[in-house]
């Protein structure tokens, strides 16, 4: 790209960003953005209150307790075994039971449940008739599990739903919607190539898009570890590579608006109606998991799942169609991911380069 | 480099619907004016010369470049449109900056400039409002200032004058005629007959998205046989001057002026008219003046189109 053309691109892109950003057509795009976000910090007060309550729970214990204390409870235990060791429980609730026996007469059965914390995990002991049941241990951060939800969270919604509508609002607004305003005379009257005006609204498209993502991005990480305690927060960065996927999952935001980007570029050259390209593309991505081999390679979603930290297991039990939606069963490499995804961005960027040295001004037939 | 305007057997459809068909033209330096009624097609051959549209049949280059690159051929066209949008959320001058900064102009040079091409058509004090809130005129000034701003050698203005008031119109026509005296090519499109023929060098005659004629307009006049020459003598004696005129066999009609002080005559041969007039003024007929009545493009319009919408 020489010196000239790389100047009228700044100045497509400055005059592109102005409009995308502020666009009142495009707030929606913001409140997409923003739903995740929404989610975690929910889901990060929720937490929090809970924390709160379990540190209550400690506090009205007898003694402060610690969760060597907590595991050290087993099924069998007398009701005087179980408070020796715990103390008094802060919290309890008791009920009675009339059980029909054989002899067809009732028998009183006396339920008990106690719940002791640490101030960060709860312990639940149920005891019938003043011996321990059965015994739960509710922790304060399953991350492993944390880490499945975003990871869910990020792979059925904000990829697919989010990105993708976003990238739509966005990349087929940058041609088409010009046409509709009946202004994309004030660029093709410019002395600039097509197709360089094609990669300036491209490259403001993107930065337009990855500005809005990756910042709802970083912010749905750091709401989703807003409720985590130092101990917590360390061993997610550092030992449950919560840095790394974080990282990861900001680069895989950049790759799906790359590629949905350069899709709906050329779809927005190509179609009138933004509706028809949009289910297309959603009913391809969609059956996706469905398709042969070598048509999954077709599509941006493919590629963007392999990238993904993070494996959503399938449970036991799930249909099989749900489950082949949730599992990657043909991943690719990452590099091999990376330059697949950028090979159908390419391939759509040609074609819009060469559907927009094609383009007349022709308002009246919109 | 060519030095014209070249259309080779250019056609244009919409679909079914023609825009313009078999156009032949080599448009000199000067104003050419592109005249006709609506859907003639007088846009669609401008829009045909910019390369906003491209032609279903045939070639076009503007001074020797395919109307298919931009970025050589917008450095020596501007053009007004007659499009009524703008980019959205722009002032006055950010519209005429952006523009030039698109062309790749630096930063420093593009605001210098842009603020001149705002003062040539004296929009300066409107320059920092939004276009959105521009009246009508204003808009077509500002629209004139992008075409004018980067100093094109050839400027395509589609009805440029509509909307301004009658002291802005006469701006703009002596900013048409400096430019067309600096050896630009003005290629203006207009129903406004009157404008027309004060202004133009050249005019092209367009219908139903046929040329119908080109070229100056007395010489257009001159091709056109089938409606005989008005002339309008101006002596001491018009009585006297149309009895003798009347007894040639070329003299259709002779009728005196209201003021009493000429003649309207018509001829179906000018050539020998004109030598009949040397004959008479020796006779003693003081003539004060003869001057063609009919060469203007008005005549001519309604000659070969008709009078239908057109604004005298």
């Amino acid at each position: 790209m020489n010196r000239l053309w790389w100047t009228q691109v700044k100045a497509v892109i400055r005059l592109e960003l102005r409009k995308t950003f502020f666009a009142k057509r495009g707030l929606w795009i913001y409140v997409v953005a923003a739903l995740p976000v929404a989610l975690f910090v929910v889901y990060a007060l929720v937490m929090a209150n809970q924390h709160h309550r379990t540190a209550n729970i400690a506090r009205q214990g007898d003694k402060p307790l610690t969760y060597q204390d907590l595991l050290a409870v087993k099924p069998g235990m007398t009701r005087q075994q179980v408070t020796d060791m715990l103390g008094k429980p802060p919290l309890n609730f008791h009920w009675t039971e009339d059980r029909p026996t054989d002899s067809g007469a009732t028998e009183k059965i006396q339920h008990e449940e106690y719940r002791y914390s640490d101030g960060q995990n709860d312990l639940y002991v149920a005891l019938s008739n003043g011996e321990v049941q059965n015994i739960r241990i509710e922790e304060a951060y399953n991350l492993g599990q944390d880490a499945i939800m975003f990871a869910g969270v990020f792979q059925f919604f904000f990829l697919r739903l989010a990105i993708f509508f976003g990238c739509l609002g966005i990349f087929m607004n940058l041609f088409r919607g010009e046409v509709l305003d009946k202004s994309l005379h004030f660029y093709f009257l410019s002395p600039i190539r097509r197709d360089v005006l094609m990669a300036g609204k491209f490259l403001a498209g993107l930065l337009a898009t990855c500005t809005i993502f990756v910042t709802s991005e970083l912010l749905q990480t750091a709401a989703f570890m807003w409720h985590f305690n130092d101990r917590a927060l360390n061993l997610y960065i550092y030992q449950h590579h919560g840095l790394e996927h974080a990282a990861i999952y900001v680069g895989v935001t950049i790759l799906a608006c790359v590629g949905y980007g350069a899709f709906f570029l050329v779809a927005g050259m190509l179609f009138r109606n933004p509706i028809v390209p949009a289910a297309a593309a959603l009913i391809w991505e969609g059956i996706n998991p469905f398709l042969p081999s070598i048509l999954k390679q077709f599509s941006v979603i493919y590629y963007l799942k392999s990238l993904c930290p993070v494996e959503i297991p399938v449970s036991p039990g799930t249909p099989g169609l749900f489950a082949l939606l949730i599992s990657n069963a043909d991943p690719i490499s990452p590099p091999l991911a990376i330059i697949g995804i950028l090979t159908v961005a390419l391939i759509a960027l040609f074609i819009s380069s060469v559907q927009v040295r094609r383009m007349e001004i022709n308002y009246t037939s919109e | 480099m060519s030095d014209r305007i070249v259309f080779e057997d250019v056609s244009k459809f919409y679909g079914e619907i023609l825009g313009v068909n078999k156009v032949n033209l080599s448009i000199p330096p000067g104003i050419t004016s592109l005249v006709g009624p609506n859907g003639s097609g007088k846009t669609t051959l401008m829009n045909l010369m910019t390369g906003l549209v491209k032609p279903s049949r045939g070639r076009i280059e503007v001074l020797g470049i395919a109307t298919d690159d931009p970025e050589k051929m917008f450095r020596l066209v501007g053009y007004s449109t007659q499009f009524d949008a703008f980019p959205k959320g722009l002032t006055g001058f950010q519209f005429i900056y952006s523009y030039l900064c698109i062309a790749g102009m630096p930063a420093p040079e593009a605001e210098r400039t842009a603020w001149q091409a705002i003062e040539r058509v004296n929009l300066v004090d409107a320059a920092s409002r939004k276009v959105a809130a521009y009246s009508k005129g204003m808009r077509q000034r500002i629209r004139l200032a992008q075409a004018l701003a980067h100093n094109p050698k050839v400027l395509v203005l589609d009805e440029p004058l509509n909307g301004l008031d009658p002291l802005a119109r006469a701006e703009m026509i002596a900013l048409f005629r400096a430019s067309a005296a600096e050896g630009c090519y003005v290629i203006i499109s207009s129903h406004i007959l009157h404008e027309v023929d004060v202004i133009s060098d050249q005019v092209i005659l367009l219908s139903n998205g046929y040329v119908v004629a080109e070229g100056q307009i007395q010489t257009v006049r001159n091709e056109i046989q089938e409606h005989p020459t008005q002339i309008l003598v101006r002596c001491d004696r018009p009585r006297d001057l149309a009895a003798r005129l009347f007894q040639s066999e070329y003299m259709i009609e002779a009728s005196i002026h209201k003021d009493g002080r000429g003649v309207l005559l018509k001829t179906r041969d000018a050539d020998r008219f004109y030598l009949a007039m040397n004959e008479l003024a020796l006779d003693g007929i003081q003539i004060e003046s003869i001057a063609p009545a009919d060469d203007d493009v008005l005549s001519v319009y309604e000659y070969l189109i008709g009078n239908e919408e057109v604004v005298r």
